[in-house]
């Protein structure tokens, strides 16, 4: 999915296979909640289900409709090269999580060279794309990427803290949603690599 | 225990009152007054921690030691000053036409919410939290940064959140990385640190050495550490003025603040090579970098962002080198670089106000045409730049003596060479901007608000009193605060 990602041009595509991801995401913590039987793991992935698949791309398409910008996304790299691009950041993230993984379990070897991979390509999908939504999304894709991390390391962090990591993703694509509407008054663009004012 | 809830209550309190009147003056009163509380109970809260030495603890969710205190004195200091420097910057404001009346209820409101998300994320006892809080200190001041709504000013609040969210995402990955090394090395799943203090030799040094890069990487982002800084000079220059000190005199030093306590464990379970060289290197980059910067700039307030990454270098190289002095010196100079970075941005705010501008070539003759803030800003300015007897000549000095005392004798003299350069430049350009022939439009004076004159006076007493002694109430503080990273 998240190659796929990195191949689209168009925002709404952006934003679809984002809440494919998200899903995927939704349905790992089900299986795990439902294997451990934990009462957290369950709302853990219900908020997953209420927020990224359904809330925030709900809002962003909302957003994408209301500055009325095109359906372009801008790609600085093509979809060719970005995706020989993310296969090398992929191996990138085997090569690191052989680093981290050192008991030699192969299921979790693979998770976590998955999971990184996605937090790479999250980064790529953000310096590579001209538009400001893009941004969002990827940092969006990133999050999802340290999520599966930190659930294939050691089944997620601590209750509360998942909650306020939650609350602060959630927040900060509004927040973000709402600067994008403002550059787009102001600027009648959402194009990043216009943003040069500030310099030195 | 009660303390530290009334330092996380005032702020939620008067953010609600913020939204209910609509009479920015008094309401900036009431705010100043909150504040005037929040300094107090800081003081009490480093009189029973540091001195008592009695770390508080409550709920399984607060936490603080000796070095929360003092983040919390310094930050409570700040916040004060910056409230009562706020009632007569917005007033001017207002009555300038630059903001309307319901804007300042907003502007009290983000205050209130940048402020509470400072003082908890150095009261919560667990990582993660941290790193939440973290994240909510960006989010509310980004709003801060784009107030004005003007096109500059809303592309940097859009630079600021997205690096910073970058950032903080990998600092993220760090902490996740950092628990799993204690679950490989002891079996432990937590993410409290005074747990994994505890267990720190059980921690699997490997991992925690990838971790800390990552926790490095993000939280220095957070701290304005180059290469990562790039966000730092555009938010900074942007924000409204009394922001612009918050960001400068205290966000950057919580980042610093979460790197150390990262830094504390590390330090224990794998000994101090490692997490030393790290910061003495961003600290050295740090300090090389702005003062390329500096020599170069004609923004004001963007010259003044860039010092600030110039004082972070120092404080790093200051922590990374250690000891007893290094550490002593660097929390020191933590302390006065946030009084004196705020005296600078609060004046070079009145200095905008009046020329509209923010480039150095336009701003002339600041003496004759506002004699208060042009003594301020001299005065500011030769602290700055490090000349006796302002407080900052101290702790630069013991940074450069611990520096010497380690033997590294190569760094020493690049850092003071450095540290001469960047006092000329500012210096030179500073200088122009007090001393030079007035402009035409300079008939006018500028008169001052009787708040903003009291936060500058305020806080000038801690720039020259620190300079000329160090009194045994704040030795012992900073004492302590070593003492927790030493143990």
């Amino acid at each position: 999915m998240t190659y796929f990602m990195v191949a689209v041009k168009r925002i709404t595509a952006l934003i679809n296979s984002f809440r494919y991801q998200s899903l995927f995401l939704f349905l790992i913590t089900l299986l795990e909640a439902w294997r451990e039987r934990s009462i957290e793991l369950y709302i853990v992935a219900f908020l997953l289900l209420l927020l990224k698949v359904i809330v925030i791309p709900h809002f962003l398409f909302e957003t994408v409709r209301k500055i009325k910008v095109n359906d372009s996304l801008g790609l600085f790299v093509n979809s060719q090269l970005s995706l020989f691009f993310a296969l090398g950041l992929t191996y990138l993230s085997v090569v690191f999580s052989r680093l981290v993984i050192t008991d030699g379990n192969t299921f979790k070897l693979i998770a976590v060279s998955i999971s990184f991979s996605i937090t790479l390509i999250g980064l790529f999908i953000m310096s590579t794309r001209i538009k400001a939504l893009a941004q969002i999304i990827g940092l969006l894709v990133m999050e999802n990427g340290i999520f599966l991390i930190a659930s294939s390391f050691s089944g997620g962090m601590p209750f509360f803290v998942e909650m306020a990591v939650f609350f602060d993703v959630f927040v900060s694509v509004v927040i973000l949603g709402l600067f994008m509407y403002r550059i787009n008054k102001l600027f009648t663009h959402i194009d990043v690599n216009k943003l040069a004012h500030l310099k030195g | 225990m009660i303390l530290i809830l009334l330092i996380l209550v005032i702020p939620l309190f008067l953010s609600v009152v913020s939204l209910l009147m609509n009479n920015h003056r008094r309401l900036g009163v009431i705010n100043s007054a909150g504040y005037l509380v929040i300094f107090l109970a800081g003081i009490k809260i480093v009189l029973n921690v540091s001195l008592g030495n009695n770390p508080i603890a409550a709920f399984n969710f607060f936490y603080c030691d000796a070095l929360s205190a003092f983040f919390i004195f310094t930050i409570s200091i700040i916040c004060f000053a910056a409230s009562l420097y706020s009632i007569g910057y917005i007033s001017s404001d207002v009555k300038n036409g630059a903001i309307s009346i319901k804007k300042s209820g907003v502007y009290y409101l983000l205050f209130n919410l940048f402020s509470f998300s400072m003082f908890l994320l150095v009261s919560v006892n667990n990582l993660g939290l941290m790193w939440a809080a973290m994240e909510i200190t960006t989010l509310v001041s980004a709003f801060l940064v784009g107030f004005y709504n003007s096109k500059q000013s809303v592309e940097a609040a859009w630079k600021y959140i997205i690096i910073c969210s970058v950032g903080i995402i990998f600092a993220l990955l760090g902490t996740i990385l950092f628990s799993y090394a204690f679950l490989e090395g002891g079996g432990i799943k937590t993410l409290n640190w005074a747990e994994m203090m505890l267990a720190a030799d059980k921690l699997n040094p490997n991992i925690a050495k990838i971790a800390f890069i990552f926790i490095l990487v993000g939280f220095g982002t957070k701290a304005g550490l180059a290469p990562m800084h790039t966000w730092l000079p555009d938010a900074h220059s942007q924000a409204v003025a009394p922001i612009s000190a918050l960001l400068s005199g205290v966000l950057l030093k919580t980042a610093l603040y979460a790197i150390l306590r990262f830094g504390i464990i590390l330090n224990k379970s794998i000994g101090p090579g490692y997490f030393s060289h790290l910061l003495i290197f961003f600290g050295l980059l740090s300090l090389l970098i702005s003062s390329g910067f500096i020599i170069v700039q004609k923004d004001i307030k963007r010259l003044l962002a860039y010092s600030s990454i110039e004082h972070i270098g120092l404080i790093c190289l200051g922590i990374g080198v250690g000891g007893y002095l290094g550490l002593f010196g660097a929390f020191l100079h933590l302390f006065n670089h946030a009084v004196t970075k705020s005296l600078m941005f609060f004046s070079a705010g009145n200095i905008v106000q009046f020329f509209k501008k923010h480039s150095m070539d336009s701003i002339k003759g600041l003496f004759w045409s506002m004699p208060f803030t042009g003594a301020v800003f001299l005065l500011g300015t030769l602290a700055i730049g490090g000349l006796p007897p302002f407080s900052i000549f101290v702790s630069e000095i013991m940074i450069a003596q611990s520096i010497f005392n380690g033997g590294n004798y190569f760094l020493g003299f690049l850092i003071l060479g450095l540290l001469a350069v960047i006092f000329g430049a500012i210096i030179n350009h500073f200088s122009k901007i007090i001393f030079g022939v007035k402009t035409s439009s300079g008939e006018i004076i500028f008169r001052e608000g009787l708040s903003v004159k009291l936060s500058c006076i305020f806080l000038l007493v801690f720039i020259i009193g620190l300079g000329v002694v160090i009194p045994p109430f704040f030795k012992n503080a900073i004492n302590s605060a070593v003492k927790v990273i030493i143990n």
